[in-house]
């Protein structure tokens, strides 16, 4: 019997093209998104889970909390004293790790270039499962001038893996220091937030290990395993006390100094498990720890695949139920010779069941093909033999028998549930409204509309993002990056750099972003960004001066006691008059006078709000930027000039440089990979809504014939037969766009609340991705409907 | 072997009622060939369909080899149908995607006939309505007469005890009817039951008897022998 039912399938199948093709296409690309999505969560979720001691790792992380015990911000980061401090007095801690990055430069001959570390206790073999290579795991980390290498560092280095005992030298302070090799790791799984190259015992003096203020200064990451089944609220209450205890002392101290300012500056210690990591916005994997991830990618790829799917299978049951006219004589004739109802759904299921399995093996190969492609999209390294897991193969297969279900009951149900003598005498109809089949392509259709005005959306915003005046000039602006030069070294670069008549002019400047605290007045205190510069800067970066004067020269008090500060900043300082405002650093004893407002500007990406700013010109602060203008189109020559002069002036250091503009558009990267997958989506969808609709079209004129030929016989023109044949179609959709245009307003608007600037939604936005919609759907329908028009009805009376 | 009693039959659609069957009481012999004569509309088919069990009755009684079957559900109507009864139709209603082999054996896939048993019936009956030669070809590929041979092939391919014909020749020429019409009675020669709705005289003098219907009722019945 079921070589009857295949029999049947399969020659279906292969009579109607037009139909296994819409279904196959359909389902396939659907199957192979929603493969990939598997992968992707399943990648998501298996971060670090390949370390034995998963379940009982932690993070120390804290929470702000002011003298009024409000709760502030949570911080990943903590220090040097909370590792060790806790361990020794919370006895449900097994062991603690600190993990710290850093960055330094690595000699091998005379070449120096930069290399990025890791810093741990020698306990970090212990917590976490990172299976050596060579080397003891639980003392490779002891001696301070010992250094773990990864599998590719060290075949990097020294081209093999066999290198323990060997030297490698790092810059420590001023020198380069001898690093002994004790241990060789195994590349770090790809699905791990942790990723070294080079593993470095931590550098922590006598003095930071009992300096208690320590209890105050965050940059690293604490790690900790506790004992199994602890009580996670009682450790994290032990801590607390224990912290509130042992930080008396420091907070005394502080006070002498800083004021009553301390009080703001305590923190609550929370746990946070190890595996939550990854996917945490609030506490996010970074300072060294890589591939922080957003739950929300997984869920709007999920949701994506799962439109896509969903649009495959609408498909396949409009299609199946629309075509049931031609095949109810079959099932007909089936229930005539004795076949009941329960044989028909089974036939009817196989059917669907055959064509999943064809959509599934082309999915496989689809994912195959297109796994490169995704893995730059996502910034994943996934790779097809993830398949061969037995979870994912239960997934892939539960998948495959949803979508058969889902895809085939229905069909199934209604096909099985004709009459044989409705069907045998030509009495039968596919009469009623069909409301089913409606609803499903407006469904179709509000999901593939709602994609492409979020597609539009993101590219306006990114359009937006990219294109939006920064409020200072990018353009042949060279950034080399200077490794925290003086400024003494930095004013010979420039000097040296302005004698080549390519280069318009230098602009040092600290290397990365700083930030800080002052007094604005005498009870106000606010927090800015902190920039070193020297008189060149604005000028270099054509930043306009709107109150007062830039940095001159001529005014040696400027490097002394001047600062500029931005609008952003008088507006929060809450100043009527900036000029001669006094800025008091009370912690350094220090009052700076507000000589010039700089109008704002986006020193960082427009996905970050300007905040206040400050410039000062103190000699003393490091300058490990330098901002160069270089003539347009002398590129080349310019570059060239600049990496001489460097290497002539510093020799011993790693030499590198960006195009500050080329820098801003990749600050954008993540939005422009979003941006890409969502309209991958959208094409994707649209394109499997349209081949169901063209599918619907030509069932719908092929049952039409006879009253198109009665229409042209009664004097019909073709122009009156598309309309006719396109308008119902044309309705759906306009329907399915007033449901989609306001939920993707409401979406849109909630996405583009991250970014402090953004786009407004305009109508336009929203009526070009209509007409685009629309205009495709009249395309697909119209093809149909005019080969319906033109077609001879003297055939189409004569046969019917 | 049939016996109906005032069975009555009303078809309802939202504004009109049209009573197919009126009190009808009929009776059919077990051997007999039985030909069902009457203009258009006049419950012919109804009475057919009723008799083969592919709708039921709103009212009276049918009973089928002394069994009550009128209110029987559709699982006990099919299953009862597919022991006894096979179908011959004007328009063929062969499928499509099916060969003339495939075609003749669904009966037997249906009530669970093993493979070997299968082919050793299907082939033997394919010989009888002289379409063996055909076995492979799919329908669209044959005449009006081949295929209703076909069909009657299909019909009997079960031994049923009864052959329900409506208006059997009626898409086919004379020549291709009287062949048909020739192995319906060749069939009831060997002692299968034959019930036959016809418009056509000639072909009504193959059976043994003629009811003539009218407005869903009987009017006369001819014996011819």
């Amino acid at each position: 019997m079921f070589k009857n039912y295949f029999k049947i399938a399969w020659r279906n199948l292969s009579r109607n093209k037009i139909y296994s093709f819409i279904n196959i296409a359909g389902l396939s690309i659907g199957l192979a998104c929603a493969m990939l999505i598997i992968l992707y969560v399943k990648d998501e979720v298996s971060y670090d889970r390949f370390h034995k001691n998963v379940g009982n790792i932690y993070r120390i992380t804290t929470q702000g909390i002011d003298k009024n015990g409000v709760k502030g911000r949570k911080d990943p980061n903590t220090g040097y004293l909370q590792g060790p401090r806790f361990a020794q007095n919370v006895p449900e801690i097994k062991y603690f790790v600190r993990v710290q990055s850093g960055s330094e430069n690595i000699k091998t001959g005379t070449e120096v270039k930069d290399q990025d570390l890791l810093y741990a206790d020698s306990t970090f073999f212990d917590v976490f499962s990172f299976p050596l290579i060579s080397g003891n795991p639980h003392t490779c980390l002891k001696d301070p001038s010992s250094v773990v290498l990864s599998e590719e560092a060290a075949k990097k280095q020294f081209g093999t893996t066999d290198v323990i005992g060997k030297i490698i030298m790092l810059k420590d302070d001023s020198d380069f220091v001898p690093h002994t090799v004790t241990a060789v790791a195994k590349k770090c799984p790809q699905n791990s937030s942790i990723k070294f190259e080079m593993l470095l015992p931590i550098r922590e003096s006598k003095e930071d290990a009992s300096n208690s203020q320590n209890w105050f200064n965050f940059f690293l990451n604490t790690f900790v395993v506790l004992n199994s089944n602890a009580n996670i609220q009682a450790i994290e209450s032990k801590m607390n006390r224990f912290y509130n205890d042992d930080s008396k002392s420091a907070i005394t101290s502080l006070r002498a100094q800083f004021g009553d300012d301390v009080d703001n500056w305590k923190s609550i210690y929370l746990l946070q498990p190890f595996l939550d990591m990854h996917m945490s916005t609030e506490l996010p994997a970074q300072n060294g720890l890589s591939d922080a991830s957003n739950p929300m990618y997984s869920y709007i790829l999920s949701g994506i695949a799962l439109f896509i799917l969903l649009i495959a299978c609408i498909n396949f049951i409009n299609l199946t139920v629309a075509r049931s006219v031609k095949r109810a004589k079959e099932i007909g004739i089936r229930k005539v010779v004795g076949g009941e109802r329960k044989q028909l759904i089974i036939q009817f299921l196989g059917e669907s069941f055959l064509l999943c399995t064809i959509a599934f093996l082309l999915a496989i190969i689809l994912v195959e093909l297109v796994l490169p492609v995704f893995n730059s999209l996502s910034n994943k390294a996934l790779a097809i033999s993830y398949l061969f897991d037995v979870k994912l193969v239960a997934g892939y297969i539960l998948l495959f028998l949803i979508t058969s279900l889902l895809a085939g009951f229905y069909p199934a149900l209604i096909l099985s549930s004709y009459k044989p003598v409705q069907t045998l005498y030509s009495r039968f109809n596919l009469a009623g409204k069909n409301y089913l089949q409606k609803s499903l392509v407006v469904l179709q259709f509000a999901l593939a509309s709602f994609l492409i005005i979020a597609t539009f959306t993101i590219y306006s915003q990114f359009n937006y993002l990219t294109n939006e005046k920064l409020g200072y000039d990018d353009t042949d602006l060279v950034v080399v990056n200077n490794n925290f030069k003086s400024h003494e070294q930095a004013q010979l670069f420039k000097i040296e750099l302005l004698k080549d008549p390519n280069i318009v002019s230098v602009a040092p400047r600290n290397g990365g972003q700083w930030g800080t605290v002052a007094k604005v007045s005498s009870d106000s205190t606010i927090q800015f960004d902190y920039e070193t510069v020297d008189e060149a800067y604005l000028p270099t970066l054509k930043i306009p001066v709107i109150k007062g004067r830039n940095f001159s020269a001529a005014f040696p008090s400027d490097s002394a006691n001047s600062v500029l500060v931005n609008e952003s900043f008088v507006k929060q300082a809450g100043w009527k008059n900036p000029i001669n405002q006094t800025v008091n650093f009370w912690y350094n004893n220090k009052k700076y006078n507000v000589i010039g407002v700089v109008k704002d500007y986006h020193y960082q990406p427009l996905n970050q709000k300007i905040s206040p700013q400050l410039f000062t010109m103190k000699k003393d602060n490091s300058f490990g930027m330098v901002y160069i203008k270089i003539k347009p189109n002398s590129a080349a020559a310019s570059l060239k000039t600049i990496q001489k002069t460097y290497k002539q002036l510093f020799p011993v250091n790693p030499y590198s440089y960006t195009f500050k503009s080329e820098e801003n558009v990749k600050s954008y990267d993540a939005e422009a990979k979003w941006k890409q997958i969502m309209l991958f989506g959208a094409i994707l969808t649209i394109f499997i809504s349209c081949i169901g609709l063209f599918g619907l079209s030509v069932l719908s004129a092929e049952k039409r014939t006879k009253e198109i030929g009665i229409r042209k016989v009664l004097g019909a023109s073709v122009q009156g037969v598309v309309t006719i044949l396109s308008k119902d179609f044309l309705k759906l959709v306009a329907i399915s766009l007033i449901i989609s245009i306001p939920v993707s307003y409401f979406v849109g608007n909630k996405w583009l609340q991250n970014y402090p600037y953004r786009i407004t939604q305009s109508w336009w936005l929203f009526a070009s991705a209509a007409v685009l919609v629309i205009l495709i759907a009249l395309f697909t329908v119209s093809f149909q409907a005019i080969k319906a028009a033109i077609a001879n009805p003297v055939k189409s009376l004569r046969t019917e | 072997m049939i016996k109906i009693t005032e069975l009555e039959k009303v078809y309802r659609t939202e504004e009109v009622e049209t009573v197919a069957l009126n009190k009808l009481s009929i009776e059919v012999k077990e051997g007999e060939f039985v030909a069902v004569m009457g203009p258009s509309g006049c419950g012919k088919s109804t009475l057919l369909n009723i008799l083969g069990m592919l709708d039921d009755p709103d009212d009276g009684s049918f009973v089928f080899n002394g069994i009550e079957v009128a209110h029987f559900n559709e699982r006990k109507r099919a299953d009862l149908r597919k022991n006894n009864i096979g179908f011959v139709f004007q328009s063929f209603n062969l499928i499509d995607e099916l060969t003339v082999f495939e075609n003749v054996e669904l009966p037997l896939i249906y009530t669970g006939v093993k493979t070997a048993e299968r082919k050793k019936r299907v082939e033997e009956v394919l010989d009888k309505v002289q379409i063996m030669h055909r076995r492979n070809h799919y329908p669209q590929q044959l005449s009006g007469g081949q295929q209703q041979r076909v069909a009657v092939a299909r019909a009997v391919v079960n031994h049923p005890k009864l052959i329900l014909a409506d208006e059997p020749t009626g898409n086919l020429d004379s020549n291709n009817g009287n062949e048909v019409m020739a192995l319906l009675t060749e069939l009831n020669e060997q002692g299968t039951t034959i019930v036959m709705v016809t418009h056509s005289e000639h072909d009504a003098r193959y059976s043994h008897r003629i009811i003539r219907m009218l407005d869903g009722q009987t009017v006369t019945e001819n014996i011819l022998i």
